[in-house]
């Protein structure tokens, strides 16, 4: 009796650890990334020369699983066309020295992965972190799947106000008030 | 010549004016210098770069190294060095012409440690 006991204890276990590991498989295999989006913002004032950049390093994680968000980025990524922008953006706006990362966590509200079929459209609700200031950010996404890749692009406002970012006077005209921030990208599945 | 000394002066004042006002307009809207002028701050294997940076991670921002290691697996833009450098090609397309296992030498850009994947981040890597 004793030993029949012991038995089933022992396939039980055995059974608990396939669980187990199925389990921790499938947590594993919600994730989806990219190391190479692209974040853009757009600072121009009409008859001004345009402000602007392009950051194609952003890396971002979506958990298919739970629809939570998080992405990252390095300021001094940012590739501007002139040499003399990117360095006044760096040192005096956004001292990236100090301050050398933007973060955004996260979530796409209701996502749904299996939903998704050709486009949709989600909202990502989080906090954006910028110059160690944190604020809260709202906006719409579109999703699409194509192929293995999970494609998201969005665009929201900002005001330089909103993170500390002193704009001296003598320039403030020749640099927009929002700040329109947009992003691409690609993700893929985290193996 | 006609001209009267005042006019003449009044001339070479303005080309001189204008000559300058253009080069300091093309300086000012030089576009940002390539990786392959820049001065490099450091050399070495992707090991040495590693254990280095995690001395002091801060001071590595923005620094340009050329570093060689085996490559640890090829993903869509770049390439993975000693399992936790990330080199983003500044070709992206190079990336599919690469094979994991092979040893490289590249020059490229720290641009940070990424705490979401836990790896160094490289950009702007040419191959050397």
């Amino acid at each position: 009796m004793n030993l029949k006991l012991l038995q089933n204890f022992k396939q039980m276990k055995k059974l608990l650890l396939l669980v187990f590991l199925f389990l921790s498989g499938s947590i594993f295999a919600q994730k989806y990334y990219t190391k190479t989006g692209r974040t853009e913002f757009k600072a121009s004032v009409e008859a001004f020369e345009p402000v602007g950049a392009n950051n194609n390093s952003t890396t971002a994680l979506i958990d298919i699983k739970t629809g939570n968000i998080a992405s990252l980025l390095f300021i001094k990524a940012f590739n501007f066309r002139v040499a003399l922008m990117q360095e006044h953006f760096n040192e005096n706006y956004m001292e990236s020295n100090k301050f050398p990362k933007a973060t955004f966590k996260g979530k796409i509200v209701g996502f749904n992965f299996s939903e998704i079929s050709g486009s949709k459209e989600y909202t990502i609700k989080g906090t954006l972190t910028v110059r160690g200031v944190t604020k809260e950010i709202e906006t719409l996404g579109t999703f699409t799947i194509q192929g293995e890749k999970l494609l998201m692009k969005a665009s929201f406002g900002v005001k330089p106000e909103d993170f500390d970012i002193k704009i001296p006077k003598i320039v403030s005209k020749k640099i927009a008030g929002t700040i329109n921030i947009s992003l691409d990208y690609e993700f893929i599945e985290k193996k | 010549m006609s001209l009267s000394k005042k006019s003449k002066i009044a001339i070479v004042v303005i080309l001189v004016i204008a000559i300058t006002s253009v080069v300091v307009y093309k300086y000012s809207m030089l576009p940002p210098a390539k990786i392959e002028s820049k001065k490099v701050d450091f050399t070495g294997t992707s090991n040495e770069l590693l254990s280095k940076i995690q001395e002091n991670a801060a001071e590595w921002q923005d620094k340009i190294v050329v570093i060689s290691g085996k490559i640890t697996s090829v993903e869509d833009k770049g390439i993975i060095l000693s399992s936790s450098i990330y080199c983003q090609l500044r070709d992206s397309t190079l990336a599919k012409t690469l094979n994991p296992n092979s040893p490289i030498s590249l020059k490229g850009r720290v641009i940070g440690y990424d705490d979401l994947l836990e790896e160094l981040k490289l950009d702007q890597c040419i191959i050397q």
